[in-house]
């Protein structure tokens, strides 16, 4: 197993706000990440330093041994950084397909990059949809988009900020189940606020809070963790 | 999606026959016998048209504003009528036109289009003032009392090559914008940091988009500038001309190809009523024009358009919901 993300000792501060206080992780090829932690715990803002969307206050990110700390957000795209907004950001004004096409790099296949679309979005079942305003799409599938869009890039990291956040039961192990179905071809962090719904499908995960992780491990080595049973599998203190 | 792309490629098609026929057929008017009065009135379409492309291409296609665009045609204009003077042949003059205003583009992109539309916005506007001032001062450029170009030219040439400006900006619109590229572009439109997360790297995008935008303003100015001859710099300087560049697409529908074609013909009907009636207050009206087209539009008379015609294709080939029940 190779190391294709590590973080090392990331901080971010917004003015007086300390988000992300001291986090590092490394992530193995093909491996599912979960990141858990309550509103507020600092998830996305770990995610917007490592897909570069602004560099952290001090620290250092590393994609496949490569120094990206100071990388703008679409060099790490090329570099195969994909990731979802938690707060969906579809490109409005273009069609369903228009916004997975947009991300397919141009020139970069022989093949027909539309058809690549339509295979995309027929993965995430938004086939029906492809030729819709992206503005008109309910949240689930607005959510699906995000993950056709990021996928686009064919990435090697995928990032996923709160894809199941706001799906129904059924949409929500619909997805799930993709999701996993996604290891095969890229290694993946999911960020959830619910441990229960998705610490079954990780193969580590780490948990979150107030900036900082206070804990990591093997699903089982989370489950097991006190300070997680207090504050997230609704146990006393015991 | 082999008909989504059947439809794109159709659209394309229709629209450059269509472009080419109607440059054509325009560029051809001097030798049809028209009267003077419609050629000239073609030959401002035309000039109005070419500019609001210029605009198009780049305000239009990333919605960062410019005020700049009739300082760079006027930069075209000098630049053209200077190289001219100094025995240039025309087709260099020209290119020579089109490469300094693309130039003065690039010293207000590469210091604000890293940054938000508002200081794109404002470094143009400083443009603008920065342009006057300079060819106020400099002695090359004749100072308040402007420049003459030296030899006539027929008239029929800055005609034809207006006509072509113009024309070759709307067909380049139209194909850019539903090329791959392009799509890359309106993406960045709608959302710069999710268009930046898919690998768009936005700030070089805008500041080719605003260099060649600027390019083509340029040589539209430079065609103005033969067809005037003698540039004042109040005139050619005017924030007047940069206000037109973006209300003829603004009303016609931004980002489109089809907008600006709409918009120039609006603007230039409007313009040679006005100038008759209420010669002082022509821009202000084509202002109120605006407003109330976005107030009723939205995004301006060709979409508008567009919306009405799509619902009407809907209603012929899909079944009403009352007609599925009977
Ligand atoms: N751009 C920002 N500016 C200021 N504060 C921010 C910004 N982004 C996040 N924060 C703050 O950082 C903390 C962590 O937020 P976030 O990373 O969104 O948490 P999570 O995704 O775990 O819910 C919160 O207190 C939030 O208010
Ligand atoms: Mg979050």
């Amino acid at each position: 197993m190779s190391g294709i993300l590590t973080v090392v000792d990331a901080h971010k501060r917004f003015g007086g706000i300390h988000a992300v206080r001291g986090v590092s992780l490394a992530l193995n090829s093909g491996e599912l990440l979960g990141l858990f932690g309550p509103n507020g715990a600092g998830k996305t803002t770990l995610f917007n330093m490592i897909a570069g969307l602004y560099p952290p206050t001090s620290g250092r990110i590393e994609l496949a041994s490569r120094d990206v700390t100071r990388e703008p957000a679409f060099r790490r795209a090329r570099a195969g950084i994909g990731r979802t907004f938690q707060v969906c950001r579809p490109f409005r004004g273009l069609t369903v397909a228009e916004n997975v096409l947009a991300a397919i790099p141009p020139g970069s296949g022989v093949g027909d990059d539309r058809a690549r679309a339509r295979e995309i979005l027929d993965a995430v079942g938004l086939l029906p949809k492809a030729e819709d305003a992206a503005g008109s799409l309910t949240l689930g599938m607005l959510k699906r988009l995000e993950v056709a869009r990021a996928l686009a890039l064919e990435p090697k990291l995928l990032l996923l900020d709160e894809p199941l956040a706001g799906l129904t039961a059924s949409e929500t192990s619909d997805l799930l189940g993709f999701i996993q179905g996604l290891k095969a071809r890229a290694s993946i962090i999911l960020v959830d606020h619910n441990v229960r719904q998705s610490l079954g499908v990780c193969d580590r995960a780490i948990v979150m809070d107030a900036g900082a992780v206070i804990a990591s491990g093997s699903p089982d080595t989370i489950r097991r963790d006190p300070g997680v049973r207090r504050a997230y599998l609704g146990e006393s203190a015991a | 999606m082999k008909v989504e792309r059947g439809r794109d490629l159709a659209k394309i098609t229709w629209g450059s026959l269509a472009i080419l026929a109607c440059t054509a057929a325009m560029a051809a008017l001097p030798w049809l016998g028209v009267t003077s009065y419609v050629r000239t009135l073609v030959y401002y379409g035309a000039y109005f048209l070419a500019l609001g492309q210029a605009w198009n291409l780049m305000s239009g296609l990333t919605g960062y504003v410019s005020f700049a665009h009739g300082a760079l045609a006027g930069i075209g204009a000098y630049a053209v009528v200077l190289a001219l003077n100094a025995d240039l042949p025309m087709v260099i003059s020209l290119l020579i036109a089109a490469i300094a205003a693309g130039l003065a583009s690039l010293i207000i992109g590469v210091t604000s289009l890293r940054l938000k539309g508002t200081s794109f916005t404002f470094a143009t506007l400083f443009l603008q003032e920065l342009v006057l001032l300079l060819v106020r001062k400099l002695p090359f450029a004749g100072g308040p009392g402007g420049i003459v170009l030296e030899e006539i030219f027929p008239l029929w040439l800055p005609h034809v090559l207006m006509i072509a400006v113009a024309g070759g900006a709307t067909l380049l619109v139209l194909v850019f914008r539903r090329s791959r590229t392009g799509l890359r572009v309106l993406a960045m439109r709608d959302d710069e940091a999710a268009a930046s997360a898919i690998g768009i790297d936005a700030t070089r995008v805008k500041i080719v988009l605003f260099c060649a935008s600027a390019a083509i303003a340029g040589l539209t100015g430079a065609v103005h500038g033969v067809f005037a001859s003698s540039l004042f710099p109040n005139e050619v300087f005017s924030i007047d001309l940069s206000i037109i560049a973006l209300a003829v697409p603004l009303i016609g529908g931004a980002g489109t190809a089809l907008g600006p074609v709409l918009g120039a013909v609006i603007y230039v009907g409007l313009r040679e009523i006005l100038q008759v009636l209420a010669p002082n207050l022509h821009l202000t009206i084509v202002g109120v024009v605006l407003l109330l087209v976005i107030l009723f539009m939205r995004d301006g008379i060709a979409p508008a358009l567009g919306r009405l015609f799509r619902l009407k294709d809907r209603r012929g080939q899909v079944p009403a919901i009352a007609e599925v029940r009977a």
